[in-house]
């Protein structure tokens, strides 16, 4: 064969030109799953390895007696792959979803639109039944995924108190946030493989593990009181035009609270349409100076340090100097000689200041910061003010006088509930408290450790107190609207000028009745505060029928009897 | 009598098998890379066809079993002919391919898979007369080219001329499908065999110029379908469409590269069995062997192919028959630009073209295809060069 068309020559080329084909590809192969290995199995894992949270249940949250205030049920998340979704079917997908879901057509014709994103989702909330019923459509493109929902079966009952949850499920408010980490539990993860037509990947590694459901929390709240308490502050806030009110119900010997009501309520059910401001708990959070209700701890501080006595006579102007301030009662009168009975029953501001006179400085704050001002209560309620106590050194001239009746100090309606609670269990404060305990997965119920006792005043000091307290709902009393009728009431109106931020200084009225029922062998306690009432501002008048109707209600839930016994007559002036 | 056709019964046997039989002239060599990679094949098709919906998880593998079988019996028939009567047979051979072509454009052709390359035999049986077209075209330029001019030794003009036109039919009914894969295979199959064939070095250089005007030309006058240019596209850049055409690009080298050294192991490949690599047991079949057989696995693929061209070379070159040593060349280049092609594709340094990877990939008629192509080669072997070594 001739030399140029020896095929074998140019075979002998192509055989090199083979070879450097064949290094080239190992060469490359040597690139991919050598050096660049790395970078393209973590590719490789992105696309195909999903972590999926196993969302644990949460926990419920129940009044004393286990009836639900807060529960989780099942619910279904029904999200959108609008890559995958058939683009000749965008328009009946969405018009399905819409009407299914309840959802305006733009906004699903919206999340279709967006073809490049592969999970949207829709609505988290939808009922499981629902979301059965969509996934029988079997649109390609559409999913759903198992999810809880909170409920509140309540609606606005406690609603300040429970808070609320989130999209995602944690608490934003009130005890769903404070008891966040208990109720939420512990979410599970699971990491699945997930072929390009979204199945599962057999024959792969998946590690799951399992969540952990939240625990249950049971509130010392009883549900029927709280209900009468918001049915009460309801009307009244309404009826006498005021910006907002609380009630607080407590047993006295366990400091157990019973009701905690805020008005305006909130309706867990739609917290998102209700005002911020009015979403929290104002019984613990909102910060107001008390005005005579805090009367009682200069009483207790005079008869236990300056040997005042109840029968203690004062010559009680209807004005005193102060430093540089002139103090009046609210009402002008001639120099009347009061009792101190008198001047607590009468709420006279004047008869107080010439009490607390006998006390020095110190000791007056001592006192009231023993009765738990200034701090938090330790109950451990969502959104807890400690109010504003100032340091005795710090008091100005007049301070020490309008201290003494409440004004120039800052408390929360909780605050004050706890200093008539102490007063009302002969002088020893016990921890409010509002969780009962908590119920772990076996359903076991772990009661809440038992709060802690004080004593701020003597026994003797304290059962002074409630004599006069109980004249002061007595008939010449301020607070005898507050009476029920068969029981021994103890209690104390508050009628305090309210500062406001709005007009920057004091505006309006704070109205505050706080009291507590069998005076003679105490119970219950109760105070409900009004605050800038328009209609009416006493609290003798505004805020003592709260705690008649509440108190009343309260005592016939928790069966308790009249004590049977009668009052003492109260000597309110002197040689009466 | 019983006594010697006993005799004549072994000496049947001791012929086939024996010292100087057919067989044992075969290249040995080359049959244990063909079987060893259809093993591999085999293994890879049931992994990645095992979690198909429609089929039993052996299904696949079962029919890729079945048809490399077929091709074995193809394979034997032909390996056992002489390949001179191919010589003769080679223009009935290349004008029954070409009624295959025209059947499928016929009526009588099926779209299966979005490819209209097929036509149906009943019985559930298919065929893809295009695959059948390569040893076609590889026997009749062969016979065109086998006597070139007395003087220069080169082909002659007419023949060369004969040839461009068998191919420039088989190309157009191949391309009418279309299907631009094969047709780029005939392309190469017939420039190879005029190369070897000893077609001059200037006229090598014209077939060079005129395709690539020609490439050009139907590039720039947008004869290309959109896909098909932005496949060339995705080549020089995956990123530019990473979900559309750059998808297959950048999912085989995701495949392959987390293979790493030695794989995931066998049907533990994730980006195989979540099915991520389209085709991926036929055109893309490589990046199963890259992911679950890892670097060592998808080498010893390239080194066996690498096994079977060289030994393919080695019969061309040893062959003393101008007709053997065409279609024994023409058959290494049909099979190298293949494997070239297919392999460089997956590992992303060719274009995306719908090629096989001869004796791995699924598929019937390429199967039986590849193992007939063997077969002329064995013949050859068995019977080209047996002269000069007597």
């Amino acid at each position: 064969m001739l030399r140029l068309g020896n095929p074998g020559r140019r075979l002998h080329a192509g055989l090199i030109a083979m070879a450097f084909v064949l290094s080239l590809f190992a060469g490359r192969l040597v690139q991919l799953q050598g050096l660049d290995s790395k970078v393209l199995q973590a590719k490789a894992e992105r696309q195909r390895v999903q972590p999926e949270t196993l969302p644990a249940r949460r926990g419920s949250i129940t009044d004393v007696n286990g009836h639900e205030l807060a529960l989780t049920k099942d619910a279904a998340e029904i999200y959108v792959d609008p890559y995958e979704v058939d683009p000749k079917k965008r328009e009946q997908v969405s018009s399905t979803l819409a009407s299914e879901l309840n959802l305006p057509k733009e906004k699903v014709d919206a999340a279709l639109a967006k073809t490049q994103q592969r999970y949207i989702p829709l609505n988290r909330d939808v009922d499981p039944l629902r979301a059965k019923k969509i996934m029988e459509m079997r649109f390609k493109g559409v999913g759903s995924k198992p999810t809880y929902r909170r409920m509140y079966p309540g609606g606005r009952l406690a609603g300040g108190l429970l808070g609320f949850v989130g999209y995602d499920g944690h608490g934003l408010e009130g005890l769903e946030r404070t008891y966040d980490k208990l109720l939420a539990g512990q979410d599970g993860q699971q990491s699945i493989e997930i072929g390009r037509g979204g199945e599962r990947i057999p024959m792969t590694r998946s590690t799951r593990k399992e969540p952990v459901a939240g625990q249950d929390v049971r509130l010392t709240i009883e549900r029927d009181i709280q209900w009468a308490a918001e049915q009460a502050i309801d009307r009244q806030v309404q009826a006498s035009k005021a910006a907002s009110g609380s009630v607080i119900v407590m047993d006295i010997k366990t400091g157990q609270i019973l009701a905690m009501a805020n008005s305006p309520g909130v309706d867990l059910n739609h917290w998102s349409t209700v005002a911020a401001e009015d979403r929290g708990n104002r019984a613990a959070s909102e910060v107001f100076e008390p005005g005579s209700t805090n009367k009682v701890i200069t009483a207790a501080a005079a008869i236990e340090h300056a040997g005042v006595t109840p029968n203690t006579v004062f010559r009680v102007p209807d004005q005193i100097q102060c430093a540089d301030r002139v103090l009046k009662d609210a009402h002008t009168h001639p120099p009347e000689k009061l009792t101190f009975t008198g001047v607590i029953a009468e709420s006279s501001n004047v008869g107080t200041i010439m009490a607390a006179r006998k006390l020095s400085n110190q000791r007056l704050y001592d006192t009231i910061r023993a009765f738990g001002f200034g701090s938090v209560s330790g109950s451990g309620l969502p959104g807890e003010e400690a109010g504003l106590l100032p340091d005795w050194r710090t008091w100005s001239g007049s301070q020490r006088c309008t201290v003494a009746y409440g004004q120039g100090v800052s408390v929360t309606a909780l605050q004050m509930a706890s200093v008539y609670q102490t007063i009302a269990n002969g002088g020893v404060r016990v921890t409010p408290s509002l969780v009962a305990g908590t119920t772990d997965g076996h359903g076991r119920l772990a009661p809440a450790p038992t709060p802690k006792q004080t004593r701020v005043i003597s026994e003797t000091t304290a059962k002074q107190i409630s004599g006069m307290l109980e004249a002061a709902v007595g008939n010449d009393g301020t607070g005898t609207e507050a009476a029920i009728p068969g029981y021994r009431v103890a209690g104390k109106t508050g009628t305090a000028m309210r500062y406001d931020q709005k007009c920057g200084g004091y505006c309006g009225y704070t109205a505050t009745f706080v009291g507590f029922t069998p005076a003679d062998a105490p119970r219950l306690m109760a105070l409900a505060v009004i605050q800038d009432p328009k209609k009416g501002h006493y609290g003798g008048a505004v805020a003592a029928p709260v705690f008649r109707e509440v108190m009343s209600f309260a005592l016939k839930t928790r069966k308790i009897p009249p004590t049977g016994t009668k009052a003492p007559k109260a000597v309110l002036r002197a040689g009466e | 009598m019983i006594q010697q056709a006993a005799l004549r019964r072994r000496s049947f046997a001791s012929r086939a098998v024996g010292q100087g039989s057919p067989v044992r002239r075969m290249d040995g060599l080359m049959m244990l890379a063909i079987a060893a990679l259809a093993v591999i094949g085999t293994l890879l098709v049931w992994s990645s066809t095992r979690n198909w919906m429609s089929v039993q998880p052996t299904g696949m593998a079962k029919k890729h079993v079945l048809n490399i079988l077929i091709g074995l019996a193809l394979f034997l028939v032909v390996a056992m002919t002489d390949y001179r009567r191919l010589q003769t047979a080679a223009p009935w051979i290349f004008i029954a391919a070409l009624i295959g072509l025209l059947l499928v454009i016929s009526p009588m052709g099926a779209t299966i898979n979005g490819h209209h390359s097929w036509i149906t035999l009943g019985g559930g049986f298919a065929v893809q007369p295009a695959e059948l077209a390569k040893p076609a075209l590889v026997l009749i330029l062969a016979r065109c080219l086998v006597k070139p001019a007395e003087k220069t030794g080169r082909p002659r003009l007419a023949s060369m001329a004969l040839c461009l036109g068998a191919t420039g039919i088989t190309a157009a009914l191949v391309m009418l499908e279309p299907d631009l894969g094969t047709t780029m295979v005939l392309l190469v199959i017939t420039g190879g065999v005029l190369v070897l064939a000893g077609v001059r070095k200037r006229w090598i250089m014209a077939f060079l110029l005129l395709g690539g005007a020609m490439a050009a030309a139907v590039w720039s006058l947008g004869l290309l379908k959109p896909y098909q240019v932005a496949r060339f596209t995705a080549l020089i850049n995956p990123a530019s469409d990473p979900r559309g055409v750059g998808y297959n690009s950048t999912q085989a080298l995701v495949a392959i590269g987390s293979g790493e050294i030695f794989g995931k192991g066998l049907f533990h490949g994730g980006q195989t069995t979540g099915r991520f690599v389209p085709e991926q047991h036929t055109d893309f079949i490589f990046t199963v062997a890259g992911e679950e057989l890892g670097f060592l696995g998808s080498v010893t693929v390239v080194l066996l192919l690498g096994v079977v061209l060289l030994r393919a070379v080695r019969i061309a070159r040893q062959c003393d028959d101008r007709f053997g040593a065409l279609v024994a060349g023409g058959i290494v280049c049909w099979f190298a630009f293949q494997s070239f092609v297919n392999v460089g594709m997956t590992i992303g340094i060719m274009p995306i073209t719908g090629i096989p990877l001869p004796f791995v990939s699924y598929g019937g008629t390429a199967m039986f295809a590849n193992m007939m192509a063997v077969g002329m080669l064995q013949a050859i072997r068995i019977r080209g060069y047996g002269r000069r070594a007597a």
